[in-house]
């Protein structure tokens, strides 16, 4: 059994887990308290395929290559300034440039970096936040699942 | 006005729930005050891309009385920046917001928005 889409994901955590001052990582939690800032989570996002528009008479097992949208939330309380543009370039370049995404998405897959938004809010610190997106193309297998 | 919100609403109010505090204006000395802390819970969402996600903590604050710092030499030129120390922490005043009285707003309450001290 191969779930490229459950690997990529694993992956992407333990990906920027390993970014310098990263205080905790996370997978696909909202709700975070402000002792575990920095904090870095990774959300599975969407995903989508050819398929509503694939009209041939291919059986229904035939391979695909779907575009999954995983999210990159970065979140910090500072006192002055802001490490955002740091996090976002060792995201990033982490990403990107990571061997065994590149080997998870294969020679047909692909690995492209979206673009981020920023928030940013006060608690007892300034409180500072960034979600970088990414659009990963991968080969699905059904008969692999 | 038949009525002195500041006798009978506002000093029986703080000398209930206020608390001593210490007022600092740059390089000046620090001026005894007091205030109520208003410190809440406070959460902070995140709304970038198709996922949204909260931080959980507090949003710092404290009142005082306008005319108490008026009193003691400390005009709203003096708020922002103000190191403000009570209950056991010492905080930077980073913006302030006004809550009139029926008097005006010279004899109601300033909301001092606070952050950690560097």
């Amino acid at each position: 059994m191969t779930d490229v889409r459950e690997d990529i994901l694993a992956r992407l955590l333990v990906v920027v887990a390993g970014i310098p001052n990263i205080r905790t990582a996370l997978r696909n939690d909202v709700d975070i308290p402000e002792d575990k800032l920095p904090a870095i989570t990774v959300f599975d996002g969407d995903e989508e395929t050819n398929g509503a528009e694939d009209r041939s008479a291919r059986l229904p097992g035939r391979a695909y290559v779907p575009s999954m949208m995983p999210e990159i939330v970065v979140q910090e309380l500072h006192a002055v300034g802001s490490e955002l543009s740091t996090f976002r370039r060792e995201i990033v370049k982490r990403v990107l440039g990571d061997a065994t995404l590149i080997a998870l998405v294969g020679s047909n897959g692909s690995i492209r970096y979206i673009g981020c938004q920023t928030d940013f809010g006060w608690l007892r610190e300034k409180f500072n936040a960034m979600n970088v997106q990414f659009v990963l193309r991968y080969p699905l297998k059904i008969e692999e699942l | 006005m038949a009525l002195d919100y500041s006798a009978l609403l506002f000093d029986p109010v703080y000398a209930e729930l206020g608390v001593p505090a210490t007022l600092t204006v740059g390089a000046a000395a620090a001026v005894d005050i007091t205030v109520i802390d208003d410190t809440k819970p406070k959460t902070v969402p995140v709304s970038g891309g198709t996922q949204t996600a909260e931080v959980r903590g507090v949003g710092p604050a404290a009142f005082a009385r306008v005319y108490e710092l008026a009193g003691k030499g400390i005009t709203r030129a003096d708020y922002a920046d103000a190191e403000i120390a009570f209950n056991g922490r010492t905080w930077i005043a980073r913006s302030w917001e006004l809550r009139g009285s029926p008097m005006g707003e010279d004899w109601g309450e300033v909301r001092f928005l606070l952050k950690e001290a560097a």
